[in-house]
């Protein structure tokens, strides 16, 4: 008999004996797993959705007058100042008129009585990609708001306002769902570790007086927590996934879910996972072991 | 290699002259019950010795303290030329592997069966499955509990308990054997059944130590006999002559 076999069994006799606390923790570590992962996978969308819509942004700049060149090239220089944008260019009045018109289409005769230079100037600036952060976007328009001569500066404001506080809040719910859920399943861990330590005293006693090592005997619990944090988190994952494919199945068609590609995590993503859980898990259980397997 | 390298040296030293040597050596519990005081003896290697008193008088806690159940408040313990006291982890589990103990209130674990609880000495020594299953049947045969192989040692009388603790002790071929009250729930044929079991293991070269008060298992014998009185030597004679 080598030293794994003897683990391995002394572990499976672990497991029956409190079979009812395993299951209960091993429920916990799965609801825990799916939950943050499920608040995780919302918050990882969201952020490219974020990504996805900041690809088409452009910040327009109104202008009070039509620019000269030299005015054009001033402006050009102080924006440039401020940071490289990708593309910068100037409409005029005409340009925004023509614009307009096709925009309407079959109605453009709507604007046959308007003169052609009732719209505004203005400048059509694409940040660069590595700058489209809110906090940036935000004080980039304070800075073209604050250029003389500028009437408006317009990018879709609220609505990026509104999506970037909505995933504030979602990093904000999943930093603390996380955290909770982290503290529940490995407190649970280490309470089931500690139920079967208190309930096996007078074996493990024993093991020790007929010359039980100390890994012999602290083995098997330490394995107990990483097969808790193991099948917790793939049961949670596959869990997760069910509910996914349902959410994708049930509101296939016109919805807000279309608005978005909804993706499942990264195989990469899922193995942190089950890993981040074995890692808790086999946390909790040698906190349990260190502090009442006195060997 | 290195576990192997340690479980040589620790044979070397459990073949060597004196298994046990206690040099003054003393126990107190609090608040000021003295069970032990300057106890100083030594037994040889493959001796077998016989440690008598009436109950109370220190025996059970010297064997505790020959296992490193309990340590001595004062004094030296050297086991096979360890102090026992001063081992930890590994080479303290290896010196264990090498001592059975048969304790006075058993210590077997009712929800296993007979096999299992004379098994489980053998198993932390990683002995092979079919060799364990082999001694173990032995044993049973040698001990007249063939019959309760499978049975939970709950459910067997105290003298048959008493029977499995004694395997148990010897299953794994120790060095030394520390036994309590051995036969204090025996009947006088169950007992010479168990005193052979020991004798055969003392000519295969353990050393044994008895902590009895049943006279009739030492009053013929020319072995050492020890008896402690409230804590302190008393005698300490060759057989025969008490």
């Amino acid at each position: 008999m080598n030293f794994w076999f003897a683990v391995i069994r002394q572990t499976g006799r672990n497991l029956r004996q409190t079979w009812s606390s395993q299951v209960m923790t091993f429920l916990t570590v799965s609801l825990s797993v799916l939950i943050f992962a499920f608040f995780s996978l919302i918050y990882t969308n969201m952020i490219g959705a974020g990504d996805r819509l900041t690809d088409d942004l452009s910040l327009i700049v109104y202008l009070e007058d039509e620019p000269g060149e030299a005015m054009k090239e001033q402006l050009r220089r102080k924006i440039l100042n401020f940071d490289e944008v990708e593309e910068l260019r100037f409409i005029s009045r005409e340009e925004a008129y023509e614009r307009f018109a096709k925009q309407l289409g079959e109605n453009s005769d709507v604007l046959l009585d308007m003169p052609t230079d009732f719209l505004p100037a203005s400048i059509e600036i694409v940040p660069l990609k590595s700058l489209r952060g809110y906090s940036q976007i935000k004080l980039f328009s304070e800075y073209l708001t604050s250029l003389p001569g500028t009437e408006k500066v317009q990018y879709g404001q609220e609505w990026i306002e509104r999506f970037y506080h909505f995933v504030r809040l979602l990093t904000i719910v999943v930093i603390l769902s996380g955290t909770l859920l982290i503290l529940t399943a490995t407190f649970m861990v280490a309470y089931t570790i500690r139920l079967t330590i208190l309930g096996r005293q007078d074996e493990l006693e024993l093991l020790k007086l007929v010359g039980a090592t100390n890994s012999y005997i602290q083995t098997p619990f330490l394995i107990e927590g990483i097969l808790q944090g193991l099948m917790g988190s793939v049961i949670g994952l596959i869990a997760l996934y069910g509910l996914f494919q349902w959410i994708s199945t049930r509101f296939t068609g016109p919805g807000i879910l279309n608005l978005f590609q909804f993706d499942f995590f990264s195989p990469l993503i899922l193995i942190a996972i089950v890993l981040a859980s074995i890692s808790l898990c086999a946390f909790g259980s040698y906190t349990s072991i260190r502090k009442f397997l006195q060997i | 290699m290195e576990m192997e390298a340690q479980e040589n040296t620790v044979q070397q030293k459990l073949s060597g002259n004196n298994m046990i040597e206690m040099i003054k050596v003393s126990r107190s519990y609090p608040p000021d019950i003295q069970a032990l005081k300057d106890i100083s003896f030594s037994v040889e290697t493959g001796e077998m010795f016989f440690l008598i008193g009436r109950s109370g008088a220190g025996k059970t806690t010297l064997l505790k303290l020959i296992c490193n159940m309990e340590m001595p408040t004062n004094g030296l313990i050297e086991v096979a030329g360890y102090n026992i006291n001063s081992l930890k982890g590994k080479d303290l589990a290896l010196l264990r592997q090498r001592i059975g103990v048969a304790y006075q209130d058993f210590k077997l674990l009712n929800d296993r069966t007979v096999a299992e609880n004379i098994a489980i000495a053998m198993e932390v020594s990683y002995k092979k499955q079919r060799a364990i299953k082999q001694r173990v049947r032995d044993l049973l045969d040698q001990l007249q509990l063939t019959s309760k192989h499978d049975l939970l040692t709950g459910e067997l009388s105290r003298g048959e308990q008493q029977r499995v603790t004694l395997a148990r002790s010897v299953a794994n071929s120790p060095r030394l054997i520390l036994v309590d009250e051995p036969t204090g729930n025996l009947d006088s044929t169950t007992t010479e059944k168990v005193m052979d079991l020991l004798t055969r293991s003392n000519k295969a070269g353990a050393t044994i130590v008895i902590a009895t008060h049943d006279a009739s298992i030492y009053e013929n014998s020319n072995k050492r006999i020890m008896e402690l009185r409230d804590g302190m030597i008393h005698s300490l004679v060759r057989g025969n002559t008490i």
